[in-house]
């Protein structure tokens, strides 16, 4: 080998940042102009906007999604974190139910009353999480797994109480919306609550993307991080607000869809390696483009077979579980060889 | 004059993790620029927690840790690590960064919001895989690595941040023979060369005998003595330390005699 690595391809730079950052902003946009294209023969101009706002939705779902995933992964030091299986997406998931149910007797408007209260659901979650998981300030990785199951279960059975409690006609909308599913005539019709969600989402994003580098320095121990220049405990605070904040726009627009989280940084790590900056950048692209093809994919599955919408959280989970599973073993055999 | 002066320094530190159970009770440090200390004693004695409260990660219950006239507490994290590096005892990554980049991850104090890394970051780097001798596996991730070349790895990753002081959390007491010589070889070259305060927890009395500048022995939070190695190099001394006898072995070569428990 030569004795000098100058400057390494998958280096980051300044340059490099902005050509990746134009190259997947314009595969975004191609694979949602493709997607908006297909289905019916005669594409109205109605249909179209409509479908370009649904894909909007889901583009926005898939990147706070997956870029929430990648952070949870690096600041836990654990593959197998993500909003869903640590229990944040359920627990945005309450809130929006409770938003649901309260439509007509709060005083905030409807854009502004369901993702404040899927964030406030989604932070008492990663708060009790947390606090479950941790002792003296550290994490162990199973005990955080199991914490997110036992708080998945307790949210469900909220859920299910919250189900009870409604009117049986609200009840479809309901059951489609905690299917995981984005559907063109709710939420996402109302500018305001798109507005908020991605500008949650957009600006989570980039709030991560400056936190890369500090995840990177992370994965060498907690004392080696903090002799770095990392504030270790800040940095765990602002991030699990932040997912939380991302999670909570996700849930609200689109339901609790499992595990975009989990598959999505983990292709990309293979692809781009392990730098945080870049699977913030990488992650949040490609979970934006995987939801939009997975949705589109419902959309065309919904119609061929005549049984109206397939939500896409059926199809993430359906995809997503075998996924963990190998996930979980392969690390099993890393501990316990 | 200036050389002198102590770049770090602790009076009468006291730190308890439980109320009642003193790990330090009044233990007086100080180190200087150019100099290689190793702290010695018994497991349980206080060394680690020590070297804690001289980073700033433990704050003492009494007394107060001074880095460059500065309570160490008072600087913010990164303007600390921009003075003061630490090497842990075993090397880890989680991710699988390649030795470069891990050094490359000891520039995050000097650099930006996205720590981007400009041509003096590289050329410091360069500089600190040279020193270390880690350029010709710069390539290799660290489970690709043996522990010696993971450790020297590491020590980089803290040259990187070009720090005034290092602190080492018993670098070698899982390397083989050869590598032990080499980690000690490199701080001894870091303090003697780099011109850094290079403070390293140590078990092995007869290597930090050899090539410290100077010795703390420690036993049950207290400092027992604190000196030159051909004056704590002392049967007594060592035997109410370790709380064995000691038998000491001349050599012709070395003006420190070799110690061996009996």
């Amino acid at each position: 080998m030569t004795d000098s690595p100058a400057i390494p391809a998958r280096h980051l730079t300044g340059r490099r940042l902005v050509i990746l950052l134009a190259i997947l902003a314009g595969a975004a946009i191609a694979v949602a102009l493709a997607c908006s294209l297909l289905g019916e023969y005669r594409l109205m101009w109605s249909t179209w906007q409509a479908r370009m706002l649904r894909l909007t939705a889901a583009a926005i779902v898939g990147a706070a999604l997956a870029s929430a995933g990648v952070a949870l992964q690096g600041l836990l030091r654990n593959p197998l974190a993500e909003p869903f299986v640590l229990g944040i997406s359920s627990g945005a998931g309450v809130g929006v139910l409770l938003g649901f149910a309260a439509a007509g007797w709060v005083a905030l408007p409807g854009w502004a009353t369901t993702p404040l209260l899927a964030l406030i659901g989604a932070l008492l979650t990663c708060l009790l999480v947390y606090s479950i998981a941790q002792r003296h300030g550290r994490l162990d990785p199973f005990v955080l797994l199991l914490s997110g199951v036992i708080v998945n279960a307790f949210n469900g059975a909220i859920m299910l109480g919250i189900f009870l409690l409604v009117p049986p006609r609200t009840i479809s909308s309901f059951t489609m919306w905690a299917m995981g599913g984005i559907s063109e005539n709710i939420a996402i019709a109302e500018t305001g609550f798109m507005l908020t969600c991605g500008g949650a989402v957009l600006a989570g994003w980039a709030m991560l993307l400056l936190r890369g580098a500090a995840f990177n320095t992370l994965g060498l121990g907690d004392e080696v991080a903090l002799s770095t220049g990392v504030s270790v405990h800040r940095l765990r605070m602002e991030t699990f607000v932040i997912v939380a904040m991302m999670t909570a726009a996700a849930v609200a627009l689109a339901g609790p869809i499992g595990f975009v989280g989990l598959i999505v940084p983990h292709i990309c790590r293979l692809i781009v390696g392990p730098d945080h900056r870049k699977l913030a950048i990488v992650g949040g692209f490609a979970g934006a483009m995987f939801l939009m093809i997975a949705d589109t994919l419902c959309r065309l599955a919904g119609s061929w077979l005549r049984i109206g919408e397939v939500p896409v959280g059926i199809v993430t989970a359906l995809s997503g579980g075998p996924f963990f599973i190998f996930l979980l073993r392969r690390r099993f055999r890393e501990v316990s060889p | 004059m200036k050389s002198v002066e102590n770049i770090l320094l602790a009076g009468d530190l006291r730190f308890a993790y439980r109320p009642g159970q003193p790990v330090l009770r009044g233990v007086n440090f100080s180190s200087r620029a150019g100099k290689l200390t190793c702290i010695l004693g018994p497991n349980g004695s206080g060394k680690t927690t020590l070297l804690r409260c001289l980073m700033g990660r433990l704050r003492p219950d009494g007394g107060e840790v001074l880095l460059k006239n500065k309570a160490v507490r008072k600087y913010s994290t990164r303007e600390l690590a921009r003075l003061l590096a630490y090497v842990p005892q075993f090397p880890a990554s989680a991710q699988a960064f390649t030795v470069h980049e891990i050094v490359l991850l000891g520039r995050f104090a000097h650099t930006g919001a996205l720590a981007l890394t400009g041509e003096k970051d590289h050329a410091v780097a360069r500089a600190a895989m040279v020193m270390t001798d880690t350029l010709r596996f710069a390539d290799r991730t660290l489970d690709e690595l043996s522990g010696g070349e993971a450790q020297c790895a590491m020590i980089a990753r803290a040259l990187a941040q070009q720090p005034k002081v290092m602190l080492l959390d018993e670098p070698s007491s899982h390397l083989d023979v050869r590598n032990q010589l080499a980690i000690y070889r490199m701080m001894q070259r870091l303090a003697h060369d780099w011109n850094m305060a290079v403070i390293c927890v140590s078990h092995d009395v007869n290597l930090a005998a050899r090539f410290s500048d100077r010795m703390l022995l420690m036993r049950e939070g207290c400092v027992l003595t604190d000196g030159r190695p051909e004056d704590v190099i002392r049967r007594d001394v060592l035997a109410e330390t370790y709380d064995v006898q000691i038998d000491l072995i001349e050599s012709p070569d070395s003006p420190v005699p070799f110690i061996r428990a009996r």
